[in-house]
């Protein structure tokens, strides 16, 4: 099952050299992938513990004496699959299918086919490692390979100033979070020697010598590491640049299969992020709280749907994320699952919306949500895809919370807000686009606007249906229950009314405002986005004005000082050199004199009595 | 001595890969004299009008092929468990004065033994093209691959001092005779601060011999010897500023921007793949494993270097106009992180430096390689002029990229369980330093990231001068190096068939380096917190 991808990979580098040989083999892959995957998960219904293998990578002895956890290091390869880790693998399995069928139609005027779905077998295969993966070095192993597949694929798109700016973004964050991932991993080996994930859980508290400080740290670091890649903002930036100058397949997966990923391990690394104390679970649960509600909010400034649909889909993510923490907080962990159900409802859902507004952007040869229109009639199939994507979305976090959040806590006022405006983002862009008109602009012919091929307009539907299946299966304990083996009461269906209540007024409040107002609506985004966009320009040109720019201009004077005094002293040789030759053809008799009287005056000026 | 080698050879008897074909007590004398000999005897060669200038090159290519399977040999034979020095060879030489000539490896040794012949043979490779002055040329390149594989294997410090300046001479030359625009400039600077690096390695050989009563200047002596504190202390100054000008650290650095510019890229290749690493190489020597002390003492000392380097190296070639000065810049980063793990003193930390001596050497290598190689091919080394260039040299993009993460230790590469056992292995000690290594690996990430997209990724430059991809010849010298990378990467234990313990054909690079590396690491265990309590 882990292997099935990486075959696919090699194969297509090695001997595929069409577009369509190269999309059939990812495709098998991924299919065969899934099979497996589906194999994998039946035989767990069968048994109450997961699978379970490990293979050695590198042993490597250091010493002979000391702590024993400390005499080697070693990297094994652990392959763990429970039912959370099934149930996750088919989702992303599913995204991944999902996208290379669309984009086998849809992405034909994409350059480099086969290096595309080459680099889509490289990011299955490293995401399902990622999955299965119970050692951290090796969890981080994979979690590297597939994000630098990852970057290969947002920077697809060679020759495009746009898509080389957004490139350099992609590389540079999520670097940045997977260091600090590896980071945080490298605390904690360097404070237990332990890195299985379940022989470290138990001696989190009673190794000696461990200091809060640098549990807090590793908790920090950890948190940071891994919700970077699941999207929460502000670490979201490498989505949002992206979303646009990457080819869609690229930004529907990195959403979707990363937010599955992510959430998936933040779920296993909880024991580890919780073991400093209860306020370190409360900051992080701010900050996802936070995260849940400034996303949404900041997609209504601006007009670019793809854009506004990250940010939504980056709403429900940290509504995951702080659903998982707060179980911790709560001490009431057996919910922590609820997280995990809420986003992987949402994962197919985003992948099928960033599909479906990439392909109606592509159509209307905009990225202005102010000047898109008609959808319903001339986009009616794609339009309907995003309406029911949006809707998955909105929906999806409301299941989930209903199991695990008291209404009237200040948390679940909190989420409710969170809620609402991840529904009106989510509802906006389809509504702006299916409803209004359609103008004519300059170089553009409305009634040239049509659906793409008739094969690919059901895959977003696939993906949708998928999304809401597991939304609505969130509804139910049995379901949670059968994620984490765990026993769920069932929810009083007014908490579940409340709930899916917070989500339908957003719906409502965007219907009524787009429908008696669209216009309107979307001037007052466009004048919050040129705000929004002139304050982030301001602050970034402060930033490489004041700290990136001198630091970086002190670093090249340096070298050049550097440079010109070794020259200098290059010189200072050479003349001495010189002296020393003159000095040596010199009459020896006369020089001495010389020299000693230019000393014998100069002794006799600096003695006392004289100038002194 | 080499038919002594050859004589004295015999099939090798343990069950081990490389078993039945020979064995011999002369290998490391093999891959140090035998270079030296074919470099004289090619003198020898009439070569009217460079009639014969593909033979040379030929003869050159070979002699580093028989030396690449001598090595391999050695490597596959190396007994990872004994924990002395191996295929030890020992003559008295200068009775007088205690210098014998003194060989011998351990893992460390064999693991930059078995870097210097990737980057030997490489270097032949990529130097095809000379054409001016062929023999000469290849005369001066074995003989620098002969004085680094000395200095490599010696275990005599005079010795050691020996081939440490002995490699500057052939270098120069080659620099002086065959590199750029820029080249009287590189040279000089290389000798400069290359020769104050010897210096400093004889100042600290000569304070130790004679604080040690200067009796003997073998390593197992001399470096064995017990110090005052302040003895301790200003050979490990005199060891750091050596290791320094070598590896290179800031701010004795002032030569790589001249060198990787304007050297040939056969020469830019030895220097940046293991004559460099033979700083960092003489830290662990001469340093580490020797003088714990001094060790613990200069540790900040070294880390603030190290991050120092890796900060300033991503700035400068950030800002940098041009190709290969900006490649220069990056090659430093591996040699900052290997450093780093001298500095942080756990035994993890240690073995993940040894492992980076080898990866980091082929980084940088990689990186200059290609860097040479990509400004060559497109005519113009501005970058701001090179732009887009991917859709049009596929092979150098590939190549490109690896390189770059091979730097920044991504997981498949070699360079990743390095770095990752001297992250790992560092925050207890030096934690401050960790994070600020962590934050250089960030900027150098931004510097590539810029550098990528610029040259491979961005819009076409339709004013650049024609471009063309990487050649057959080319493609090679730059596939072993990105080759090595990844095989390291994906076995560093050796491969293995799936059920099995024992290595197959490769008995795994981490598994031979860590042969002596519990006795080097011993001073720094780390007390077992129960003993404390």
């Amino acid at each position: 099952m882990v292997l099935v991808p990486l075959l696919a990979f090699v194969l297509a580098a090695t001997s595929v050299r069409t577009r369509r040989s190269a999309a059939n083999m990812a495709m098998l892959g991924a299919l065969v992938t899934f099979a497996l995957s589906l194999l994998v998960a039946w035989g767990l219904t069968r048994r109450s513990t997961p699978f379970q293998t490990t293979y050695p990578y590198l042993n490597v002895p250091v010493a002979f004496t000391g702590p024993v956890n400390f005499q080697g290091f070693g990297i094994d390869i652990i392959l763990r699959v429970d039912r959370l880790t099934s149930v996750a693998l088919l989702v992303l399995e599913i995204c991944v299918i999902g996208g290379i069928a669309w984009h086998r139609l849809m992405g034909r005027s994409e350059p480099g086919g086969a290096r595309f779905y080459a680099l889509v077998s490289v990011l299955l295969f490293g995401a399902v490692a990622t999955l299965v993966s119970y050692d951290l070095a090796e969890l981080f192993a994979f979690w590297g390979l597939a994000g630098g597949a990852t970057y290969l694929l947002l920077s697809h798109r060679w020759g495009s100033v746009e898509s080389s700016l957004g490139g350099r973004i992609a590389l540079v964050l999520p670097f940045a979070f997977d260091l600090s991932l590896l980071t945080g991993i490298a605390v904690l080996y360097s404070h237990y020697g332990v890195q299985n994930i379940a022989n470290l859980v138990p001696i989190l508290h009673s190794t000696p010598g461990v200091g809060v400080k640098s549990m807090v740290a590793a908790s920090i670091l950890l948190f940071v590491g891994v919700t970077g890649r699941l999207g929460l903002w502000p670490l979201s930036l490498w989505l949002t640049r992206t979303a646009t100058t990457a080819p869609p397949v690229a930004s529907a997966l990195a959403q979707s299969v990363w937010s599955v990923v992510a959430i998936v391990i933040l779920y296993r690394l909880m024991p580890i992020i919780a073991a400093p104390n209860v306020a370190t679970l409360r900051d992080l649960v701010y900050a996802s709280g936070v995260a849940a509600i400034a996303a949404p909010l900041l997609a209504l400034f601006g007009n670019e749907p793809r854009r506004a649909m990250v940010l939504a889909g980056s709403g429900v993510a940290a509504i995951g994320a702080a659903l998982v923490v707060h179980a911790y907080e709560a001490s009431s962990t057996s919910f922590a699952v609820v997280g995990v159900a809420c986003v992987l409802a949402a994962a197919p859902a985003r992948a099928a919306a960033t599909l479906a507004v990439s392909a109606i952007a592509a159509a209307m040869r905009t990225d202005d949500l102010a000047e898109m229109g008609d959808g319903r009639r001339r986009m009616p199939t794609t339009t309907a895809a995003l309406l029911l994507s949006g809707l998955v979305i909105t929906l999806s976090a409301a299941g989930a919370i209903s199991l695990a959040v008291a209404s009237g806590s200040r948390f679940g006022f909190a989420l409710g807000e969170a809620v609402l405006l991840v529904s009106i983002t989510a509802m906006r862009v389809p509504l702006a686009i299916a409803i209004g008109p359609l103008r004519r602009r300059r170089a553009f012919e409305p009634d040239r606007v049509r659906e793409g091929p008739n094969a690919a307009l059901g895959w977003p539907f696939w993906l949708v249906v998928a999304g809401a299946a597991l939304a609505i299966a969130s509804f139910f304990p049995a379901w949670i229950g059968f994620l984490d083996g765990q026993k769920h009461n069932a929810v009083p269906a007014n908490g579940v009314a409340l709930w899916v209540g917070a989500a339908l007024v957003g719906v409502v409040v965007t219907v009524l405002t787009y429908g008696t107002n669209k216009d309107g609506a979307l001037r007052l985004s466009a004048w919050l986005g040129i705000g929004l966009g002139r304050l982030l320009d301001g602050g970034a040109a402060a930033f490489s004005r004041f700290i990136a720019e001198p630091i970086a201009a002190i670093a090249e004077h340096i070298s050049d000082w550097i440079q010109q005094g070794d020259g200098e002293l290059a010189r200072a040789a050479a003349a001495s050199g010189r002296l020393a030759l003159a000095a040596a053809r010199a009459p020896a008799v006369p020089l001495i004199v010389v020299l000693a009287a230019a000393l014998a005056v100069a002794v006799g000026l600096l003695s006392p009595g004289v100038f002194r | 001595m080499i038919l002594a080698g050859i004589a004295l050879a015999s099939p090798t008897p343990a069950a081990v890969p490389g078993a039945g074909i020979f064995t011999s007590p002369l290998i490391l004398s093999l891959s140090i004299w035998v270079p030296v000999a074919v470099a004289i005897g090619m003198n020898f060669i009439p070569n009217p009008r460079g009639r014969y200038d593909t033979l040379m090159k030929q003869i050159a290519f070979f002699t580093n092929l028989g030396i690449v399977f001598i090595l391999f040999i050695a490597y596959n034979q190396f007994q990872t468990f004994l924990p002395g020095m191996q295929f030890e060879e020992k003559l008295p030489w200068l009775p007088s004065i205690g210098a014998t000539y003194h060989l011998g490896v351990d893992g460390a040794g064999m693991t930059m033994m078995v870097l210097s012949g990737i980057i030997g043979i490489t270097a032949v490779l990529a130097s095809w093209g000379v054409r001016e002055r062929v023999r000469s040329y290849f005369c001066l390149l074995l003989l620098t691959q002969a004085a680094v594989n000395g200095a490599i294997a010696a275990h005599d410090m005079f010795v050691l001092v020996l081939f440490w300046g002995a490699a500057i001479i052939p270098a120069a030359l080659l620099t002086l005779g065959w590199g750029g625009p820029r080249r009287e400039a590189a040279t000089w600077r290389l000798v400069a601060y290359w020769g104050l690096g010897t210096a400093a390695l004889l100042i600290a050989t000569m304070t130790a011999y004679a604080a040690s009563g200067g009796g003997s200047f073998d390593m197992d002596v001399l470096l064995k010897a017990t110090l005052t504190p302040r003895v301790q202390l200003a050979v490990g100054v005199a060891l750091i500023i050596a290791a320094a000008t070598r590896l290179p650290l800031f701010p004795l650095h002032g030569w790589v921007r001249d060198v990787y510019s304007d050297a040939p890229l056969g020469v830019s290749v030895v220097i940046a793949g293991s004559a460099s690493r033979l700083g960092a190489f003489l830290l662990l020597r001469a340093l580490v494993a020797s003088n714990a002390d001094a060790s613990r003492l200069l540790a900040p000392l070294i880390a603030i270097l190290a991050a120092l380097t890796i900060g300033y190296a991503a700035l400068v070639a950030l800002r940098s106009v041009d190709l290969r000065s900006a490649a220069a810049h990056l090659a430093m980063v591996p040699g900052a992180i290997t450093a780093f793990g001298f500095a942080a003193l756990t035994p993890l930390s240690i073995a993940g430096s040894v492992l980076s001596l080898f990866t980091g050497g082929l980084a940088a290598a990689l990186i200059v390689a290609t860097a040479w190689t990509l400004s060559d091919r497109a005519q113009t080394r501005s970058l701001q002029l090179l732009s887009g260039l991917a859709p049009r040299m596929p092979i150098l993009t590939w190549v490109f990229v690896i390189a770059a993460l091979g730097l920044l230790g991504v997981p498949l590469m070699a360079s990743f369980p390095a770095e990752t056992m001297i992250l790992f292995g560092s925050f207890k000690t030096q934690p401050v330093g960790a994070f600020a290594i962590v934050a250089g690996l960030v900027l150098t990430a931004v510097a590539l990231a810029v550098l990528v997209h610029r040259v491979l990724f961005g819009e076409p430059n339709h004013d650049a001068p024609a471009v063309s991809d990487a050649s057959l010849g080319e493609t090679w010298y730059l596939g072993v190096m990105a080759g090595a990378l990844l095989w390291v990467g994906l076995f560093p234990g050796g491969p293995k068939l799936p059920g099995t313990e024992q290595p197959i054909f490769d008995p795994g690079l981490v598994n031979v380096m860590s042969a002596g590396l519990s006795d080097i690491a011993s001073p720094y265990v780390p007390p077992n917190p129960a003993a404390t309590q």
